[in-house]
């Protein structure tokens, strides 16, 4: 069905996929990720014990993303049809693919806790390969203005579908889908071939 | 709201679920238990240790003997969206009568005024955890914990005061 929409990629501009109507969009190109966001904070996805004994520690933005290069997707929620069928599997399959191009970290995040998060990346036989983190409290996708209320679909407000390449905070390439059920421009092959 | 009690007709509220169709049904409360026994129980979160290695097992083994007297229904509710309601359940795959039903947005915990605050643990608002005994949507007995421990909820619990 998306064929039927705009699809002349190699006329117009990579990022121009984006431009989904919204009052205003935060995420864009060249954002600096660490200076939009200096106290928002992810909790990596973890058992409860290990958040017991880690005594629920969060990451700040800056140690995820300052001085490395990143490879980051974010997900409407853990454990529904396409993030679990498609999203996640077309990042797991290529980790050396982007491993051999210097990428540090592939990481994942959603507006999950921490321990479905965990339970669902276990599932996936993915937390070798990927990162997984919780924007528990959605301050991550507020700040980049990707939040989507999914309240018609029973999940409450979640992340958009997207997909970005970071440099030392700062967003060199950022893919977000026209709508979440949709897979057509963040997946791992995608921005692959955008590195 | 006040935090339920016993005397109290048990608030009405729409919950979420996966049918075995893999089908989105929501389901009113009153209309799932008026005229009947039920149990209701929630656990603060699917995918944690309390809640998946004492709470619901308890409750999935010892819901033949809750059927047996008399009790019709037995249902788990927890503040989380439906897909993970899903998967959750299916890590009890024993299980033969508890039903998983979700309160994406915790309207119903909050009818109930049994809401917990459990932000800094990355969980956000969710529910205490609790066992309600309702005969007729009127409830008879109600083990609240004060948050997440497990010393009054357990289906043994609500065995004895059957």
């Amino acid at each position: 069905m998306a064929f039927l929409l705009r699809r002349t990629a190699s006329v117009r501009p990579l990022f121009s996929r984006f431009q989904i109507p919204r009052g205003y969009a935060s995420a864009a190109v060249g954002l600096d990720l660490i200076a939009i966001a200096p106290d928002v904070a992810l909790q990596k996805a973890r058992s409860w014990d290990d958040g017991v004994s880690s005594k629920f520690a969060t990451t700040p933005i800056k140690d995820i993303f300052k001085d490395r290069k990143v490879v980051i997707f974010g997900l409407p929620g853990a454990y529904t049809g396409v993030c679990t069928a498609q999203h996640v599997p077309s990042y797991k399959n290529i980790v050396d693919k982007f491993k051999a191009k210097g990428i540090d970290s592939v990481i994942c995040v959603a507006v999950n806790d921490p321990y479905v998060l965990n339970g669902w990346a276990e599932k996936l036989k993915a937390k070798d390969d990927i990162e997984f983190y919780s924007d528990f409290n959605g301050s991550f996708h507020e700040k980049l203005d990707l939040v989507v209320d999914l309240s018609a679909a029973l999940l409450g407000p979640r992340s958009h579908r997207w997909s970005a390449y970071v440099v030392d905070g700062k967003i060199q390439v950022l893919n977000v889908e026209k709508s979440p059920s949709e897979f057509e421009v963040s997946g791992g092959d995608v921005i692959l071939g955008q590195i | 709201m006040a935090p339920i009690a016993v005397g109290d007709v048990i608030p009405d509220g729409t919950l979420a679920y996966f049918d075995t169709e893999d089908q989105l049904q929501s389901v009113s409360i009153h209309s799932l238990i008026a005229g009947k026994k039920a149990v209701l129980f929630a656990v603060p979160g699917a995918f944690t240790p309390t809640c998946s290695l004492k709470h619901v097992p308890g409750f999935v083994e010892k819901s033949p003997e809750l059927k047996s007297k008399g009790v019709q229904e037995v249902i788990c509710i927890s503040v989380n969206d439906p897909f993970v309601m899903k998967a959750w359940a299916k890590t009890f795959p024993e299980n033969e009568h508890v039903k998983f039903l979700a309160d994406g947005s915790g309207v119903y915990t909050k009818a109930l005024g049994l809401e917990l605050d459990l932000s800094e643990k990355g969980l956000g608002i969710r529910s205490k955890r609790f066992a309600l005994l309702v005969d007729d949507l009127k409830v008879t007995v109600a083990n609240i914990e004060a948050g997440g421990e497990f010393t009054v909820s357990s289906a043994e619990d609500i065995l004895k005061a059957l």
